[in-house]
């Protein structure tokens, strides 16, 4: 058993270090990838965009945040292929971790096993942000490529971060309901959308609760600020 | 001289008899005939698994007697024989279980996951220097919406049952519920079989806290263990209709 190694999953390997090179034309996100903090729930927001290049977009319909736990979804920034194996990976942890103890993990150590991965060898270039509720209330991370595990009340990665950040600056306060919550990662998202060119087609919110997690797109963003 | 050679069956790896015979696999499930009676119940509605856990004393805390295991989000898997044995097992079946995710990202499938436990124990009845493995193993899941029900043995062989019971008074329980098993069974009627079968080999009545229930439904496809309380309230039922026989 691997146990011994946290920098590693228990379950598979992390990729080669050679196979992230930027020379490879891989598909990208660029994004705009948001988590927000409630009262009681975590909302995360993201555009619907992939490029490749940051010249082409070479999808309209990408959904970036999958569920990675019962109460905790995870977004994918940067090189496509190595979000969605790092998604598999934390997955089958938390999978198992539940399984062996018969209670979910923490989103502390959730995000600790996320952090250790990135830092014991690449999983490609990613920017993710997690997400999620536990018995000690919401949480949101922005984890950095080398495995920096940041905390903080609302947290934003992806190339359109600072157009994100200006909106959620002036509309963040403590305490939100879920709904305001929904809102103003949403308007985060649309303004990123509009002067980030590797951000668009749209936006998926990821709705974390005490009940599980929720995940729809809309191409329309006003769609959601309307019945927000 | 007979006697010598007898022996030389009989001890160490485990290699045939003249006659055709390992006797390790075979002292093996004689193991598994020592621990508490686990049951298993397929209906159509979903399977149903039952373990009994008594312990040898009252200061024992009920829960760290481990007979039923959570293996992935629709399997659950009952064990009878060496605990310790059985734990080996089930950890298999977990990794194994997530692997199949991390490959295929679809939830392993029972029969599969079941073959890959039993090819497991079979290498344990082929290898030097190990023996093989005290504990039998029920293995229930729910795969393309359909419930299955698998049992393990010693030997490594894996076969597939209606309702089935491992563990003491396996044969007692087995006639019990060959009589009472049909196809029609909804899941709450095969939670009562089974706890209906564990009780045949009991003098005194079943009590909820000395017994383990889960039960994964076919039509979520979720493993869940059944409160105290739940299995209070089916022991009531079975009371009811044995009261009625």
């Amino acid at each position: 058993m691997n146990i011994s190694d946290p920098y590693e999953p228990e379950i598979g390997t992390v990729p080669e270090e050679t196979a992230g090179s930027d020379e490879v034309q891989s598909a990208k996100t660029g994004t705009t990838s948001i988590g927000v903090t409630t009262a009681e729930t975590v909302v995360i927001a993201t555009d619907r965009r992939a490029s490749l290049g940051g010249r082409v977009v070479s999808n309209k319909n990408v959904t970036k945040v999958e569920q990675v736990h019962d109460r905790a979804a995870l977004t994918m920034v940067g090189s496509v292929g190595g979000a969605q194996s790092f998604i598999r990976s934390i997955r089958s942890e938390a999978k198992l971790y539940e399984a062996r103890r018969g209670k979910p993990m923490s989103i502390d150590a959730l995000g600790t096993v996320a952090s250790n991965f990135l830092r014991g060898g690449p999983f490609f270039m990613i920017n993710p942000v997690l997400g999620g509720v536990d018995e000690t209330g919401s949480h949101v991370y922005s984890i950095d490529p080398m495995g920096g595990l940041s905390e903080d009340d609302y947290v934003v990665t992806g190339s359109g971060m600072q157009f994100a950040l200006g909106v959620l600056e002036q509309e963040y306060e403590d305490d939100l309901t879920h709904e305001d919550g929904i809102e103003i990662a949403t308007r985060a998202v649309e303004s990123a959308t509009e002067r980030d060119t590797a951000s668009g087609n749209g936006v998926t919110i990821a709705e974390v609760t005490e009940d599980g997690v929720d995940i729809h797109s809309h191409e329309d963003i006003d769609d959601v600020l309307e019945s927000a | 001289m007979q006697g010598q050679q007898q022996q030389a069956y009989d001890r160490g790896i485990t290699i045939f008899s003249p006659d055709g015979r390992l006797y390790q696999v075979e002292y093996a499930r004689e193991a598994v005939k020592r621990g508490t009676p686990s049951v298993g119940v397929r209906t159509e509605e979903g399977v149903v698994l039952a373990v009994d856990k008594r312990s040898r004393s009252q200061l024992m805390e009920a829960d760290s007697i481990e007979k039923l295991h959570k293996v992935a989000d629709h399997v659950g898997i009952a064990s009878a024989g060496h605990v310790a044995d059985a734990r080996r097992l089930i950890d298999f079946a977990r990794r194994r279980a997530q692997l199949e995710e991390l490959r295929y990202e679809e939830p392993v499938d029972t029969e599969v996951l079941t073959k890959a436990v039993t090819d497991n124990i079979q290498q344990y009845t082929q290898m030097g220097g190990v023996r093989p493995f005290g504990a039998a193993l029920l293995i229930g899941g729910v795969s393309n919406g359909e419930p299955r029900l698998f049992e393990t043995d010693p030997s490594g062989t894996p076969n597939e049952w209606k309702a089935v019971a491992i563990g003491a008074d396996r044969s007692e329980i087995q006639d019990y519920l060959e009589e009472h098993w049909g196809p029609d069974l909804t899941l709450e009627a095969g939670i009562e079989l089974a706890l209906g079968a564990l009780a045949t080999t009991r003098d005194e009545a079943l009590e909820a806290e000395e017994l383990a229930m889960g039960a994964v439904e076919a039509e979520t496809a979720i493993y869940s263990r059944l409160g105290e309380s739940e299995i209070n309230a089916h022991l009531e039922e079975v009371d009811l209709e044995e009261d009625e026989e």
